[in-house]
């Protein structure tokens, strides 16, 4: 194990390069266009995931409606471009901040509450976009959705296949994995990660708690708001019942089967989830069953995920006893 | 004025449902001192157990909410021992992703077994209504809400004996205290917090038969909605604070019938939970004094 691990280190760039590779030539090698939807679908789940991961993982809160952010960005996209007649490209980065914003507002909250409440509020701010979306029908078409919102343009070609928006998803995996990367090796990055260890020694070390909570929370919100945006024109028809809070339990679910606290974590997990809760779609109800299995199953016999660390705070209590154990010894 | 009297009256029968599921929210969250969000559904199973033993036994109102209390105890037991037990000194969202896969489990099955669609609830009560002619209003008051709320207040009195007077009671009190405390004393923590939490799963499931009556039919797909109300109410009431918790549910009716009201009936979650934010911002710990939850407060999320 230490020996795969040493030489995946080793050979770093050449891991990536070959992994890029792979992901730019996957279409040409997936000819039909049901399987590359799959592939679309894994993209904008592993982006979600990753976007929840930087507030769950990274900071140690708890935010358990991150299909608010995602619906915010799905819808803004929807309606600028289809009433309004905006570009795709002007619209993204503005969804993305109008999410970042919300979730800004969100976090403010942050500076009196802590834990579950925190996760209350979350829940019940992506309730309450759900609603306002499903009843709010002048501006979002209430029940009926928006339907027909207009596929991004680039030089003059219409990306319509999913073999042509594949390209869109992986650019924004990409962006947000390489911008999220080197913000975590920074000062806010390792800010993030103190104060989910010990947000009192981070304290006490001159780590402003609740500026850095705060920004922790709208920078997750941008990607969500971000990939909400991407997704619109993707499925080209959104309505509320695409962002109900089971959509933010299967980005929780992929996030912890995948590992949080690591990059690849929630990637690992969208496959995984995706992969199976489509292959088995045969099933019908009996699916969501063994999904549900998988979960609990995950929880007792890997809790820190499948890419976690064993020795993870996110792990659980097993291996902090082993460590005490070690300690104690050690004394001796 | 008549309107809002009577809306206001509407509130209180609902609200009344809503401080029982938070009640027995409440009652999980002290006890095992952990989330759930299989609550919802445990309402549901409840709902159903009523709708069986009214479809093969007939309509005995007794029967039905043994059943459900019964259905909705052994659930629990369930619940405990595969999300629960094992994770005490793990961090909290892994018994929290637990509990939302036991609950995917559980509506999917229910799915399977009871059928997808909506099933009509028998009417177990004649559909009269009294009238009371006080202050030059009249108020006008269904046969069900009185019945709805004579049973809330039965089984609030009831949880109350068991709470204040019980050896059991007590027991129970301890744990959701300190856990560590009611271990030092001689309590069998784990088998307390295991039968507190069926307790609480049980009267989840009595409100469940009241929901049902309440609003005339049962779904697999019921429990999520109220799992929301329950969630709020508690939370409105300190979490802990089983009191405080049947308040909140009181004032989450109310409040969302008085918004119905000044707007229409699909908003009615947004006022729910409106509230709710609006109150934790104020004052972070609900309605339940500041002190009394630090225990939840310092607990790290």
């Amino acid at each position: 194990m230490k020996k795969v691990k040493n030489t995946i280190v080793k050979y770093k760039l050449f891991f990536i390069l070959a992994g890029l590779a792979i992901l730019l030539l996957l279409p040409l090698v997936i000819t039909k266009s049901v399987y590359m939807r799959h592939v679309c679908n894994v993209l904008i789940f592993a982006t979600l995931a990753s976007s929840l991961n930087i507030i769950n993982g990274y900071s140690g809160q708890m935010c358990l409606g991150q299909a608010g952010f995602f619906a915010v960005g799905a819808y803004t996209c929807a309606i600028l471009t289809t009433n309004y007649g905006w570009s795709f490209w002007v619209v993204w980065p503005v969804a993305g901040c109008l999410a970042a914003l919300m979730g800004y507002l969100v976090s403010l909250p942050t500076l009196r509450l802590q834990g579950i409440y925190l996760s209350f509020v979350t829940l019940g701010f992506s309730e309450i976009i759900r609603i306002i979306a499903q009843t709010w029908t002048p501006v979002t078409g209430g029940n009926m959705g928006i339907k027909g919102i207009p596929f991004p343009i680039i030089f003059g070609k219409e990306l319509f296949k999913p073999h042509d928006y594949y390209y869109i998803l992986l650019a924004t995996l990409l962006l947000f994995l390489f911008i999220t990367s080197r913000i975590l090796r920074s000062r806010i990055g390792r800010a993030w990660i103190s104060i989910r260890e010990e947000s009192n020694a981070a304290r006490s070390l001159g780590v402003e708690i609740s500026r850095y909570k705060s920004m922790n929370f709208t920078y997750g919100a941008f990607w969500a708001g971000m990939i909400g945006a991407a997704y619109a024109p993707y499925v080209n028809f959104v309505d509320s019942s695409q962002f109900s809070l089971d959509t933010g339990f299967d980005a929780l679910a992929m996030v912890v089967i995948g590992g949080q606290g690591t990059l690849i974590g929630p990637i690992i997990g969208s496959v995984v989830v995706t992969v199976l809760t489509e292959s088995l779609r045969f099933l019908q109800y009996w699916r969501f069953v063994i999904y549900a299995l998988i979960i609990i199953a995950m929880m007792w016999v890997r809790p820190q995920g499948i890419a976690g660390a064993s020795n993870s705070i996110l792990a659980g209590g097993k291996i902090r006893r082993s460590s005490r154990k070690k300690a104690i010894s050690r004394n001796r | 004025m008549e309107y809002v009297v009577n809306q206001i009256i509407n509130g209180i029968c609902q609200g009344a449902i809503y401080a029982l599921i938070a009640i027995g929210y409440s009652i999980i969250v002290g006890v095992v001192g952990m989330v759930t969000f299989t609550y919802g559904e445990i309402v549901m199973i409840g709902a159903f157990a009523a709708y069986y033993t009214f479809q093969l036994v007939g309509t005995n109102l007794v029967l039905a909410i043994l059943a459900s209390f019964a259905a909705s105890f052994i659930v629990g037991g369930i619940v405990y021992k595969l999300c629960y037990e094992r994770f005490f000194n793990s961090p909290r969202h892994i018994s929290l992703l637990c509990t939302i896969g036991f609950s995917i489990l559980i509506k999917n099955l229910a799915q399977i077994i009871f059928g997808p669609d909506t099933k009509p609830m028998i009417n177990i009560i004649e559909n009269k209504s009294y009238t009371l002619e006080a202050f030059g209003i009249s108020i006008v008051i269904k046969q069900l809400q009185i019945m709805v709320l004579v049973l809330v207040i039965i089984s609030s009195v009831a949880l109350t004996f068991l709470f204040q007077k019980t050896k059991y009671g007590i027991a129970l009190r301890a744990v959701s205290q300190d856990k560590t405390a009611a271990y030092m004393v001689g309590i069998n923590v784990r088998r307390t917090a295991m039968v507190g939490n069926c307790i609480g799963c049980g009267f989840g499931g009595v409100a469940g038969i009241l929901l049902s009556i309440y609003y005339y039919s049962c779904s697999p797909l019921m429990g999520s909605s109220f799992s929301m109300k329950a969630f709020s109410s508690s939370v409105l009431g300190g979490l802990v604070d089983i009191r405080m918790s049947a308040l909140g549910g009181l004032c989450i009716g109310i409040i969302e019938n008085m918004g119905i009201m000044i707007s229409s009936a699909t908003f009615r979650d947004i006022f729910a939970f409106g509230f709710l934010i609006i109150v934790l911002i104020i004052k972070p710990t609900g309605f339940a004094s500041s002190g009394k939850n630090r225990r939840v407060k310092s607990e790290k999320g």
